[in-house]
């Protein structure tokens, strides 16, 4: 199938002007400053078809939201090609905009002092939204996203999660054939969070719209993406499955366990027999457990732990997104050495 | 099969048809207006201050006048009697009240804080959402602003009446091609902060120079001839200069075709002109935070 999305050897430099040190330095900085160029996106290639919904993910500063700012027509490309759907974004910047929804979680679309539904009454002359489709589509947003009480309030009266609710339905609106998501859970707490996957995994399997997420949190990717393109130091290093990223990733969820009593790790990792669970000692008293989300449910270990001895106190984390990344820096820069080796 | 497949890959085509421009952008003014409107407390504190403008020059120039006359000079001053120097003055104040607006700054600040990117993402022209927000706020100035410092200002400085009808319809007009000019020049100097990190200096040496370029603060007139040839080829003597002369009548028959001429040409010209630095701009734009 034709990808709706096509970038090729995409790269973005940024120019940046070091300082010198010291007086003589600041004065030979104004006549001659030195410059250098910052790669943010190196070469980066990808395609991706009509209805995918494919995590964007890296660290900070890893080239993902430059990537994105090119493929909304924002920032023009340094070099290599971007096509989505035929249109260059940067070049028909008016008409292709027409066709895409883009949600910035540290950013709103929305007209600040404005009542929020003025704002929609903006983007429906934006973007052309027949009256039918626009009082549909208001409908159905509000019973997705519940904003309905929220249209009369002026936007900067508005908390982040309701922001967001609203910046989502924006996004929605005028019904994108590609919607892009910077960081759309960023600061949220878990309950609406939860909300908003929710809320895009029907929006993405109802209407087919192609989809491309950035974020922090692995939690958004688990829930909502097949497929992943990790990014780091503006290189893809990663672009497949999921499952795949699983797999060589391994253990992702760690929940640690302050005992009430001293005990040694076997001893836990007996009591999780049977489960591809992997414990480490930190003091005796707590204890880090290690596994896959996707073979062991964190309830069975606690529930499992709790039954067999007292326990002050429990903490589940995912794995940070940091971390993923340098794993599969690190096994992507072992393959080559091995690569290395073999010749 | 695979024609449909290769239909649902393609985006369509898509421009917005001139009555629909007109739509939009007439939501714009309307919002703009609105904005004002709820922000409207700020502009009573402002009728206050331009009427201590006027009053400043008015006594600055009632003791120039007397002066002059005293030494025996003459009554007119680079071509004005004190009457007409005194209307000069309250007319221009009373035009900048109408035209002026925070298009630069506000510019600046969507490009330095990085909200430029919220507005590249939609489908509109940037330079023409804020100029139709120009126009909105004008519409707002000239009911919640204008019309009361003229009110207070014409009757306590005997402000002299215009030169006609005729001169009052042209003034009118000329205005209106003021707040155009003015606009697209600000528009123009907001861009600058595409390329400066500190656009702030730039942002008050505007501020400056306009009122002093477009003859608000002093008029031409009193300047060496070397000077007022020079601000002739400048866009900034249209933006007051020229609409005040029509209400004087010091611009009657073709001098007043001419300078309405001269103010559409600059009109024109700064919009493309704004057009196309905007363009070359965005497209070398590094947006903050990313």
């Amino acid at each position: 199938m034709e990808p709706l999305i096509h970038v090729h050897d995409l790269c973005k430099d940024y120019r940046l002007t070091d300082r010198r040190e010291g007086v003589r330095g600041g004065l030979r900085d104004l006549v001659s400053p030195r410059r250098r160029d910052l790669r943010a996106v190196d070469r980066v290639s990808f395609d991706i078809a009509p209805g995918e919904m494919v995590g964007y993910i890296g660290a900070n500063g890893a080239g993902k939201s430059t990537t994105i700012k090119m493929l909304t027509g924002i920032l023009t490309p340094s070099a290599g090609e971007i096509t989505v759907g035929g249109m260059v974004p940067w070049r028909q910047r008016q008409q292709y905009t027409r066709h895409i929804g883009v949600v910035f979680g540290q950013r709103t679309q929305l007209w600040w002092d404005l009542a929020v539904v003025e704002s929609f009454r903006l983007l429906k002359k934006i973007y052309e939204v027949d009256d039918a489709t626009y009082d549909r589509q208001m409908k159905l947003l509000d019973e997705l996203l519940d904003i309905g009480k929220l249209l009369s309030q002026p936007v900067r009266k508005l908390s982040l999660g309701q922001r967001m609710r609203c910046d989502l339905a924006a996004a929605l609106l005028h019904q994108p054939r590609v919607l892009f998501l910077d960081e759309p859970t960023i600061g949220l707490d878990v309950v609406a969070k939860e909300n908003i996957r929710g809320f895009l995994r029907g929006v993405q399997e109802r209407e087919g719209v192609t989809v491309i997420l950035t974020t922090h949190d692995l939690g958004d990717i688990e829930q909502l993406c097949r497929r992943v393109i990790i990014i780091d130091q503006g290189r893809v290093h990663f672009d497949g499955e999921l499952a795949e990223l699983r797999r060589r990733v391994g253990q992702s969820v760690r929940l640690s366990v302050d005992l009430r009593d001293p005990a040694a790790s076997a001893d836990l990792a007996a009591v999780t027999a049977g489960l591809p669970v992997h414990w480490d000692d930190e003091n005796g008293l707590r204890h880090v457990a290690r596994f896959n989300r996707a073979e062991v449910r964190a309830a069975d270990v606690i529930r499992l732990v709790v039954n067999d001895r007292p326990v002050q106190d429990l903490h589940l984390a995912e794995q940070p997104i940091e971390e993923v990344v340098r794993e599969i820096y690190r096994q992507a820069a072992a393959g080559n050495a091995d690569a290395e080796a073999a010749k | 099969m695979t024609e449909g497949m290769t239909a649902t890959a393609r985006l369509a085509p898509w421009r917005r048809s001139p009555v629909a421009s007109l739509g939009l952008y007439g939501h714009f003014i309307r919002l703009a207006f609105l904005k004002f409107l709820a922000y409207r407390l700020r502009y009573y504190t402002g009728v206050v201050s331009y009427t201590i403008f006027v009053a400043g020059h008015y006594y600055l120039y009632l003791a120039l006048y007397a002066g002059r006359a005293a030494e025996g000079l003459g009554a007119t001053v680079g071509g004005l009697t004190v009457r007409e120097m005194i209307t000069y003055v309250a007319i221009s104040w009373i035009g900048r009240s109408l035209y002026f607006n925070n298009i630069s700054r506000d510019l600046a600040r969507m490009v330095t804080e990085g909200e430029i990117a919220m507005h590249l993402i939609k489908p509109f022209h940037l330079q023409s959402v804020m100029m139709a927000e120009a126009v909105g706020e004008a519409g707002f100035r000239l009911i919640m602003f204008t019309i009361p410092i003229m009110l207070v200002v014409v009757p306590v400085f005997h402000v002299g009446a215009p030169a006609g009808a005729a001169a009052l319809l042209w003034t009118l007009v000329s205005f209106a091609l003021s707040l155009v000019i003015y606009s697209q020049l600000s528009f123009l100097v907001g861009c600058l902060a595409f390329a400066m990190k500190n656009i702030q200096g730039v942002l008050r040496a505007q501020m400056v120079g306009m009122d002093f370029l477009t003859g608000v603060i002093v008029p031409f007139t009193f300047f060496p001839l070397w000077f007022q040839s020079a601000v002739n080829w400048l866009p900034f003597q249209c933006i007051s200069y020229v609409p005040v002369m029509i209400y004087l009548g010091k611009r009657t028959g073709p001098a007043l075709v001419e300078g309405i001429l001269l103010q559409v040409a600059w009109a024109v010209g700064l919009t493309i002109a704004a057009r196309l630095v905007w363009r070359y701009s965005t497209r070398r734009v590094t947006v903050q935070g990313g």
